[in-house]
């Protein structure tokens, strides 16, 4: 396997609905912003994957097609790729594996979403829409017919943790968790939820959607577009020596997918753990040489589609135990000038959720930070699909 | 006949042109709509058991002896893909874990709410079913269903070979012959009305506090007046509501975009709200509660389940105000 560098990121203003551009326009937005930040040409780029999650959401079964041209791709590979939440992390996780590979020395991976063109004309407002068109994501057999949501989906796995840890994910740790993802989207500013202030006693007192999450703890639908470009090590070094910037170099990746089914054991769904976020982080841990995950890492970009799943997703990570999610305030961990730096972004639920791409505006994040703010080591993560089913992890570092 | 879509979803073909920064924008209502005969294959057994025989089928492998249910599977991916064996399961269980209860659904679903979806592991399986809950005990709240609650799986009397045809309620809501029964269908159940919550006589206290909160409810609905975002909130909807309190009761009425509050008793109202402490709707309006959250508490009783629409509606004013 070769040496892999993100050599340039760019992603577009996160918002809640864009009248105002496609996701053609989108797309080209982002691609143009992750050229400028590598300084490179498009012409220098050997191959692209898409991370798009859902046709209905863009209207089309082949919905990266008309990309190809107008990114300035045509008559070169492209592949599009869709894992639910984690179409973003597994996409560039195809994306590094092509250049790992020594198949292409220099990737473009584009994830893009563009949700909120569903609209509901029952109600007159869009959300009702967007979770039907999520609605369709679940087992069709046996659930759908049921009410299967994304929400309810994570809300059982939530739910069956509480009932294994009861004195776990207390609404006071989730509301102060809420207020601080808030505050640090302030400092993002392509946040959609930028200017907004939501305090712990708001995120508190805010209805419940589904039975335990509330409705500002729950993430945003957005519509937009993120860029990671990566490259192999000759090639990357010599391009961010050009455009003045450090590489940022994978060192470890994993992913796992669970049975969508529950049941008694590991051979199924165990409906209190998200078996497969942790069987990622090992992964990667293994790969990136990381045995102690609090000490060697300082930066997070986590995929909160819920706070409470946040904290689980912490736990079987490695950073706190399982059982004690609440040690994440309660201990300092994520607290402002804690060891953890978690979602500066403002995460998924102040950030942005443009669902083939959150995940590359996670990446834009941590990359952002390791450059700016020098940390050493991140970790990015993308969960999805029924009862939290797929999990992706990335590690990326910066050498001085 | 029942339509694959629900003809009031579907919109009509036309256009608009919105303005964003100077710029004009056409937006166009469109669809993406498949139909299908979708056949249920080696999945049919199970779907045609429910309808036909009012039966649960798993499947268990007879090399590693592990039951699965639905009967999703036909052969064993642990045991080198050896043929899965068709058995019937007993209708009774447990519940896999705590089961999360929908408040806020699609348009398909908005009508239900709010509406519990759960896995029971029945007597011998290894897998769990999914499944809805219902309580016969009025509305649904956290409650009601934990991990390990003992159910039932009951029949619809109309069964279509949908997983909707089966629900399960607790075991201790029905008596022991309900319990025994195999087969058991919604129609033998009791699903009377619960009583509504009776509330303590009016206090000067309890007077006081609900003195207040009408004063300040008036304020909201002044406000709804001149707030676009309010009003959009009640477009198009009309409900009277009588609201209990144990200060006394008062009306809530909405006529489309207006928002009226009415000392007193009203006549002929839609549902009815129930709670012991007035002061709920000030906590309400100072964001320090929901409506909604207050009914899974079990703070705020309504009437009929099927307004938690109109719980919804309420809940996005003082949201819509602040932002207005």
């Amino acid at each position: 396997m070769r040496e892999v560098a993100i050599i340039g990121a760019g992603i577009t203003p996160c918002k809640g609905r864009w009248v105002e551009k496609t996701y053609w326009g989108l797309s080209q937005m982002a691609v143009k912003a992750a050229l400028e930040d590598a300084s490179i040409s498009i012409k220098e780029v050997d191959a692209v994957v898409y991370g798009i999650y859902n046709d209905i959401f863009e209207l089309s079964a082949i919905p990266e097609h008309p990309l190809q041209g107008i990114i300035g791709m045509a008559n070169k590979p492209g592949m599009r790729v869709t894992c639910g939440g984690a179409t973003g992390a597994y996409a560039m996780l195809s994306a590094y594996t092509w250049v790992a590979s020594g198949l292409y020395d220099i990737v473009l991976c584009l994830g893009v979403e563009k949700a909120t063109d569903c609209f509901d004309f029952d109600s007159m407002t869009s959300t009702p829409e967007v979770i039907k068109t999520i609605g369709w994501s679940g087992d069709t057999f046996y659930e759908r017919e049921l009410g299967w949501t994304a929400s309810d989906s994570y809300a059982e796995v939530v739910l069956a943790y509480m009932d294994e840890y009861p004195d776990d994910l207390t609404d006071e740790v989730s509301a102060r968790i809420t207020e601080i993802l808030c505050q640090q989207a302030q400092n993002n500013p392509y946040a959609q939820r930028h200017g907004e202030s939501v305090t712990a006693e708001m995120a508190m007192n805010s209805r419940y959607v589904v039975y335990p999450f509330k409705l500002l703890e729950t993430c945003v639908y957005t519509e937009g577009a993120g860029v990671i470009i990566f490259a192999e090590a000759k090639k990357a070094e010599a391009i961010c020596k050009n455009a003045g910037c450090p590489p940022i170099w994978i060192t470890g990746v994993g992913a796992s997918n669970e049975h969508h089914v529950a049941g008694k054991d590991e051979r199924h769904k165990l409906m209190h753990r998200i078996l497969s976020d942790h069987l990622a982080a090992q992964a990667a841990y293994r790969m990136a040489g990381i045995t102690e995950p609090l000490k060697q890492i300082q930066i997070i970009e986590l995929h909160d589609a819920f706070i409470k799943q946040l904290q689980i997703t912490m736990a079987e990570m490695g950073f706190v135990s399982l059982g004690r999610s609440d040690d994440l305030i309660n201990e300092g961990l994520m607290v402002p000038g804690g060891p953890i730096l978690v979602n500066p972004s403002g995460g998924l639920t102040y950030g942005g959720h443009f669902v083939g791409g959150s995940n590359m505006f996670s990446c834009w994040s941590a990359r952002r930070e390791l450059i700016d703010k020098g940390f050493e080591r991140g970790l990015v993560h993308g969960t999805g699909s029924t009862v939290a089913q797929y999990g992706c992890a990335m590690i990326i570092e910066r050498r001085n | 006949m029942k339509k694959v879509i629900p003809p009031e979803l579907i919109p009509d073909v036309d256009y608009e042109i919105l303005e964003v920064g100077g710029e004009r924008f056409l937006q166009t209502n469109e669809a993406m709509f498949t139909f299908y005969k979708r056949t249920k294959g080696e999945q049919s057994p199970f779907f045609l058991a429910l309808k036909e025989r009012k039966v649960i089928l798993g499947a268990r492998c007879p090399k590693c002896q592990i039951v699965r249910v639905p009967l999703f599977e036909l052969y064993c991916p642990e045991c080198e893909f050896e043929t899965m064996e068709s058995i019937e399961l007993p209708d009774t269980g447990v519940m896999n874990s705590t089961p999360p209860i929908t408040y806020f659904a699609h348009s398909l679903f908005q009508h239900q709410v709010p509406f519990g979806r759960g896995r029971v592991l029945l007597k011998g399986a290894d897998t769990a079913l999914p499944i809805h809950v219902y309580t016969t005990k009025g509305i649904l709240t956290p409650r009601i269903f934990k991990k390990g609650t003992e159910v039932k799986v009951v029949f619809r009397d109309e069964r279509m070979g949908m997983p909707t045809d089966i629900f399960a309620v607790p075991l201790s809501e029905l008596s022991g012959k309900q319990q025994k029964k195999r087969g058991l269908q919604e129609s033998e159940l009791d699903w009377t009305s619960p009583e509504e919550p009776s509330v303590p006589k009016p206090t000067p206290e309890t007077t006081k506090t609900l003195k207040q909160a009408l004063t300040k409810l008036s304020e909201l609905a002044g406000k709804v007046a001149t707030s676009e975002r309010a009003q959009k909130d009640l477009k198009g909807w009309k409900r009277s509501i009588q609201v209990k309190t144990g200060g006394g009761p008062f009306g809530i009425l909405i006529d489309d975009q207006k928002l009226s509050i009415q000392d007193g008793s009203i006549e002929a109202p839609d549902f009815v709200m129930v709670c012991k402490d007035p002061g709920l709707f000030e906590d309400w309006m100072d964001f320090r509660e929901s409506l909604t959250n207050a009914i899974i508490a079990e703070k705020l009783w309504i009437s009929l389940n099927s307004e938690f629409t109109t719980v919804f509606k309420l809940d996005r004013l003082p949201r819509s105000l602040k932002r207005t």
